[in-house]
């Protein structure tokens, strides 16, 4: 930018200064001498014979032929002036005098006016930049904190109408249409689970009471147990879907995974031994997380159940900073078949032997999704499986 | 007690009456939920027993309008939606507790005995045993101290706290799912066998000793202490 003006006014002073000199020429040439003399205010016409009242450096100028004079005092309130000795159209020669410092004044204005309206325009573009950036950085936050709130589970959310009509706004319309759908198919959710929770419940409720009211004998209780068992499978589907379907963090809590590792080996540790196996706490730098602490426990239940079905003689409750997780020193998995254990109802065929539903490590899963935990499936040392949910921590 | 039933399933409705008869309660059984909150309003009640999902008038709406008219009587909700959101719904309503369908009698017969209890002055009942006797057995509360024909026995934690739930209902069915609520405060059953494994190791501390055996299984519906 100031290399461009200091340019232009360069050119300017350059024109300017070609400029004076013809002008000068054509003054000279015009000019009769006629009176000897044509003095004006500012421009000095001469023989150059006649140099009377002139200072002594303009005069030697005309001597030399021309030139330009800076006099140590004023003369006619100048200092600097430009001599040029011609030929006028009569054929007498001829001494023209004009003072340079009107052009300087004028080359000084028009630095001026170019160096003001760089600045102003440097300003104004500043500005203009800065409003539409600040204005734009508004507009992305407000996207980015209705997406922070839409992943938070506030379905709610919306990004609201601006009147612009770029590209930003058309992000923003876009994401409030499709949140606006995602909070319509959520609630059509909500609303089938809760039905089919209804109409499979109050089957279920009806034949319970039928065996209750059944005489008592070993046949009364088989059908007990097995109505309580697809009560219980039922539940679990319910509970996965339930907490698939959850939002946001109601119902959780700060929960100390040491104590919950200690707890978890009180009321399982009795469980594991009297499979004839050891359940035992490995804890360094335990942390507390913000979780869901009912769904913990089930999802830690349900691994250290896993542990003990397929797993060896060892159930280890594993806890390492915002990390908990339970190892078993079995067979392990084949790492090819991890994506495959999680899937809702699918049992490996070494598994399908034992007694289960298929879905402890779907609830698992969906458990550690709800606390957008990481389910870190892997092998154990030296032998085993072993599972963790890593929180994100506090 | 004097109980009214809002039950719209007639099944169901007829084996909590049938129940809840045999228990010397008196009930009234509706199946719709306007004919429930006239009978509420103009009657006096020691306990509702609300289903959720009824024609013309939602359980919660009946207790909502009883609530009202300031009507206290402890209300339980029965429900086919096990949901939080709905068990707060009933909580806010003014319910008292939450039985989740399928349930076994044993668990609404325990949980309107409760509300009974609390209508008649909380738990604070009249000098309250610190010492809990069942035949030959006594379980000291305050001295955290089991004696079984005068053999000192020595329970853990939780198998004193069992020992203690099963103590104060002699003679009455005990299911898993009381046991894993009141003992473990688990809301939900661990698929493991928590529950089997502590009976059996109280078991062998407090029946396989001696002649006569306390804690009996009934199969698939629970367990029951004492005759």
């Amino acid at each position: 930018m100031a290399g461009a003006i200091f340019l232009a006014l360069e050119i300017g002073e350059t024109s300017l200064e070609r400029r004076l000199a013809g002008t000068l020429t054509t003054l000279a040439r015009a000019t009769r001498l006629e009176d000897g003399a044509a003095d004006s205010f500012s421009v000095v016409i001469r023989a150059p014979d006649d140099l009377n009242g002139l200072p002594e450096p303009v005069r030697r100028a005309v001597r030399r032929g021309g030139g330009t004079v800076r006099l140590e005092d004023e003369f006619r309130r100048f200092e600097t002036w430009r001599v040029l000795v011609s030929t006028a159209r009569s054929g007498a020669p001829i001494m023209v005098a004009v003072p340079l410092d009107d052009s300087e004044d004028a080359l000084e204005l028009l630095a001026g006016i170019l160096w003001t309206t760089a600045i102003c325009v440097t300003a104004l573009a500043l500005l203009i930049g800065l409003a539409t950036g600040l204005l734009a950085q508004r507009r992305v936050a407000r996207i980015n904190d209705t997406l922070e709130r839409l992943a938070a589970g506030d379905l709610a959310a919306r990004t609201g109408r601006t009147r612009s009509r770029d590209d930003l706004d058309q992000i923003a319309r876009q994401l409030d249409v499709t949140a606006g759908e995602l909070e319509r198919l959520v609630g059509q959710t909500r609303h089938l689970s809760a039905s089919i929770a209804h109409d499979l419940r109050t089957p279920l409720a009806r034949l319970r009471a039928t065996l209750e009211m059944l005489p008592e004998g070993d046949t009364r209780g088989a059908a007990l147990e097995e109505a309580g068992r697809l009560s219980d499978i039922f539940d679990t589907i319910m509970r996965v879907a339930r907490i698939e379907a959850a939002q946001g963090t109601d119902g959780f809590e700060d929960v100390d995974l040491n104590a919950l590792a200690a707890e978890l080996a009180e009321i399982f540790g009795p469980v594991v031994e009297d499979a004839g196996k050891s359940l035992t706490v490995d804890a360094t730098h335990p942390r507390t997380v913000s979780a869901d602490r009912a769904m913990l426990v089930q999802a830690m239940a349900n691994l250290i159940q896993n542990a003990l079905a397929h797993g060896g003689d060892e159930v280890v409750i594993m806890v390492e900073g915002a990390t908990i997780g339970v190892a078993d020193t079995g067979p392990g998995v084949d790492p090819t078949q991890y994506d495959e254990i999680l899937k809702p109802m699918v049992r490996l065929d070494a598994a399908r032997t034992t007694e289960g539903s298929g879905l402890g490590l779907a609830l698992v899963r969906a458990g550690a999704d709800r606390h957008g935990a990481e389910l870190v499936l892997s092998g154990h040392k030296p032998q085993g499986f072993r599972v963790l949910l890593k929180f994100a921590g506090l | 007690m004097r109980i009214l039933l809002l039950e719209d399933d007639e099944k169901l409705g007829a084996w909590i009456l049938s129940g809840l008869s045999e228990e010397g309660h008196v009930v009234d059984h509706f199946t719709d939920g306007k004919d429930a909150l006239l009978a509420g309003m103009a009657q006096d009640y020691d306990i509702l027993i609300l289903d959720r999902m009824v024609p013309t008038l939602d359980g919660l709406a009946v207790l909502k309008s009883l609530r009202a008219s300031k009507d206290t009587t402890p209300a339980l909700f029965l429900t086919a939606l096990a949901e939080i959101d709905a068990r707060v719904e009933g909580f806010e309503a003014g319910g008292d507790d939450y039985l989740t369908k399928p349930f076994a009698f044993a668990e609404l017969s325990a949980r309107v005995n409760a509300l009974g209890r609390r209508r008649d002055g909380g738990d604070a009942t009249p000098a309250a045993p610190t010492v809990l006797r069942h035949g030959d057995l006594s379980l000291d509360l305050l001295a955290r101290r089991c004696e079984r024909q005068g053999q000192v026995i020595e329970l853990m934690a939780k198998e004193f706290k069992l020992l203690e739930y099963f103590m104060r209902r002699p003679g009455r069915l005990v299911t898993r799912t009381m046991l894993l609520e009141q003992v473990w405060d688990m809301s939900f059953d661990p698929t493991t066998s928590v529950v089997e494994t502590h009976i059996s190791r109280l078991r062998a501390k407090i029946d396989k000793p001696f002649a006569e055996a306390l804690i009996r299984t009934r199969r698939g519906e629970g367990y029951v202490f004492g005759k």
